[in-house]
């Protein structure tokens, strides 16, 4: 309806130059994800040609080089990909939803609901592959809770993203309270699952996580005409036909699944949602289906260099790859908010 | 959100601006109401914990009296951690009344100014390269992470223009994440950095004792100086910039004087008992029903309602689970949630 509306009034030879310029957003993507992948699968402790590690990905070749390649470097590198298309399209979702360019799973509590589940499964024992289980149902949660909350005859943008910021607060209190509980060991598991961490990945929890993402992301594209139809404001989606709250609380619930498989896979990540929205908005111009997509391969790419900085350029061992994406992410958002507050009207004070 | 702007301003109209008689009459059995109330909390304070002491001991063992172990316990522990409770929780009251005025915002606290996350990342960074093991040597170090973070939030805050709510609550909240990630990494590096911190990081009053306090109580003293002194000229700031110009007031030396404030008082409460949250928010908005929006009551109201909140959490804190307990900022996190979520549904119509 609306791409209709926006491409009756923009003229042909623009709508093509925006599809070429998309059309080359994704090729460099796709190619810069392959280049990535295999930096990720050749370096290591024992290096090889790219050749060989794609041989050795698919089983052919020396034993060792398969052993380490499927074993060890595939699985990390397929989680950081999952898990990073998922929170770029989640973010893209939210930040449309809520016409607001700071909202994304960190501060609307999925990310808390996350570290809680994963916190409290360590904290029962429960063996490693129940615990991204666990980050997956309380990232819902912490869904529900909101909604909870924040439901009052419809959904208001402004009460939703306080509501999560009080869920995100209540949830992190909870999980300060089992670390602080912990002993020391449990204590660095659990702060390490908190930060983000694609280390010791298997490939069950990437069929899974990545099976489930697949779906996820298909229902949001099929979603996305009432993403567009909301753009156009709630008056207007509502003259259109649209139930606002009910669309409203569908794309919510689509989203908060798509950031909850990646906490489950990767831990809360954070920054990966709120920036990539950004950065596809600033490549490819106003927001389509194809833009979305592209939302989940930038996602994709970041999470993967994030995660190759973490393994391969940083001096000390065993960091989590949240911290890096919230260093990269830090000066970005500065730049955000300055850009943004300079149109506002500043008093000669 | 202009209606609650508008809301605020129709309060302070009501409550008089500058140069309207100062009606404080009214208003002192609440003020004697809640000083009482101070005054129960802390003498329950001083008898209630693991081992429960009745009020007559207590009052012997003030007055020199008794002996005992029970006498021990009053004045070697509960005595000190009174008397800093009393003085943090008056240090964050008047933070975020303050706070609350000069951002015209009722959403801002020290905590969402991200004070308390300066704070910690300083001191496990200290406690990191310095091996620092003893709360009385990180006073300091997070007095000056504090400052560092509230003046970075202040000016990003400025820079946003005008009132925002939802903006700087999220702009704060992000920079806090990014704080709150590094604090992770930082202590993922050593195990000894992590078993330190996170017993501060909780924020707790026990397990302090008055060395901690003295350094900082000259700021704190100072700030709750300036506080009071710029309190007044808060009422024409709550008007608007223009406004407030407009009747003489030097809008941004108020605001600067203000901000110096927050930064004293938070940054004192912080370095003697951790990051406590939610204590800045609540107070302002208890006191405000009873005694209206003139920040001349205001500001003296959460001198009261601060500590009282904050020994309420405390000696809640000791009840839940004896004979262990439970760290005040847990508590004051688990209680300030729904508060804040509370706060949202009537902020956001």
């Amino acid at each position: 309806m609306t791409s209709a509306a926006l491409f009756a009034r923009t003229t042909s030879s623009a709508r093509i130059r925006l599809r070429r310029r998309v059309l080359l957003c994704a090729s460099c993507g796709l190619v810069a994800l392959f280049a990535l992948l295999s930096v990720a699968l050749t370096t290591g402790e024992m290096g090889m040609p790219a050749g060989t590690a794609l041989r050795a990905l698919v089983g052919l070749g020396d034993p060792g080089d398969v052993l380490v390649v499927q074993q060890f470097r595939a699985p990390r590198a397929f989680a950081a990909i999952v898990a990073g298309a998922g929170l770029g399209v989640a973010g893209c979702v939210l930040q449309r939803l809520f016409r607001n360019p700071l909202a994304s799973p960190d501060v609307m509590g999925v990310t808390g609901g996350a570290s809680l589940g994963a916190v409290s499964l360590i904290a029962a024992g429960a063996s490693q592959t129940l615990i991204p289980v666990g980050a997956l149902a309380g990232g819902l949660l912490s869904a529900l809770l909101l909604g909870v909350f924040a439901w009052r005859s419809g959904v208001a943008v402004t009460r939703l993203v306080l509501t999560g910021l009080a869920v995100q607060a209540g949830l992190a209190a909870a999980v300060n309270l089992l670390i602080v509980r912990f002993p020391a060991e449990l204590a660095g598991s659990a702060l390490q699952w908190t930060t983000g961490s694609v280390y010791g990945r298997t490939w069950t929890e990437v069929w899974g996580a990545g099976g489930a993402m697949v779906a996820a992301l298909a229902v949001t594209l099929v979603l996305h005409r009432r993403l567009a139809v909301l753009d156009l404001g709630d008056d207007s989606a509502g003259a259109l036909g649209l139930s606002t709250s009910a669309a409203r609380l569908q794309l919510l619930f689509v989203a908060v699944v798509l950031a909850s498989l990646a906490a489950a896979l990767a831990g809360p990540v954070t920054f990966v949602a709120l920036a990539v929205p950004h950065i596809v908005r600033f490549l490819t111009g106003p927001p389509t289906a194809v833009s979305l997509a592209l939302a989940g391969l930038t996602g994709a790419v970041l999470l993967l260099a994030s995660d190759l900085v973490v393994q391969h350029l940083l001096p000390v061992e065993g960091l989590p790859v949240g911290a890096v994406t919230a260093t990269l992410g830090a000066p970005w958002l500065l730049v955000l908010m300055f850009r943004q507050s300079k149109p506002v009207h500043r008093s000669h004070a | 959100m202009p209606n609650l702007s508008s809301r605020l301003v129709t309060a302070t109209r009501r409550g008089a601006p500058t140069g309207v008689p100062f009606r404080a009459l009214r208003h002192i059995p609440i003020l004697l109401t809640g000083i009482g109330a101070l005054a129960l909390i802390s003498a329950l304070s001083l008898a209630l914990g693991a081992r429960s002491v009745p009020l007559s001991t207590v009052a012997d063992a003030l007055f020199g009296d008794a002996g005992g172990r029970d006498a021990l316990v009053v004045t070697g522990l509960r005595l000190p951690r009174t008397v800093i409770g009393l003085a943090v929780g008056a240090a964050l009251g008047v933070a975020g009344a303050v706070a609350q005025g000069i951002t015209r915002n009722p959403l801002a606290s020290p905590t969402t100014l991200g004070i308390n996350a300066g704070a910690g990342f300083a001191v496990v960074v200290a406690i990191f390269a310095l091996k620092l093991n003893d709360p009385v040597e990180y006073v300091w170090f997070a007095f000056a992470g504090a400052a560092g973070a509230a003046l970075l939030a202040q000016s990003l805050a400025r820079r946003a223009g005008d009132i925002d709510p939802v903006r700087l609550a999220l702009g704060g909240t992000v920079l806090q994440l990014v704080l709150l990630s590094w604090t992770s990494a930082v202590m993922l590096l050593n195990q000894r950095t992590l078993d330190e911190a996170r017993f501060w990081l909780a924020g707790s009053l026990s397990g302090r004792t008055l060395a901690t306090l003295w350094p900082v109580l000259p700021w704190l003293l100072l700030g709750l100086v300036v506080a009071l002194a710029v309190s007044p000229a808060l009422n024409a700031l709550a008007l608007g910039d223009d406004s407030a110009q407009a009747l003489g007031v030097p809008v941004a030396r108020i605001r600067l004087a203000g901000g110096i404030a927050v930064v004293l008082l938070a940054g004192s409460a912080v370095a003697v008992a951790g990051p406590i949250a939610f204590i800045g928010l609540a107070a302002p908005h208890l006191v405000r029903p009873l005694l209206g929006g003139d920040h001349r009551l205001l500001v003296p109201g959460c001198l009261i309602a601060g500590p009282l909140l904050l020994l309420s959490a405390d000696v809640l804190g000791r009840l839940v689970i004896r004979p262990s307990e439970l760290e005040v900022g847990i508590v004051t996190a688990f209680l300030g949630a729904p508060l804040l979520a509370l706060l949202a549904r009537k902020v956001a119509r």
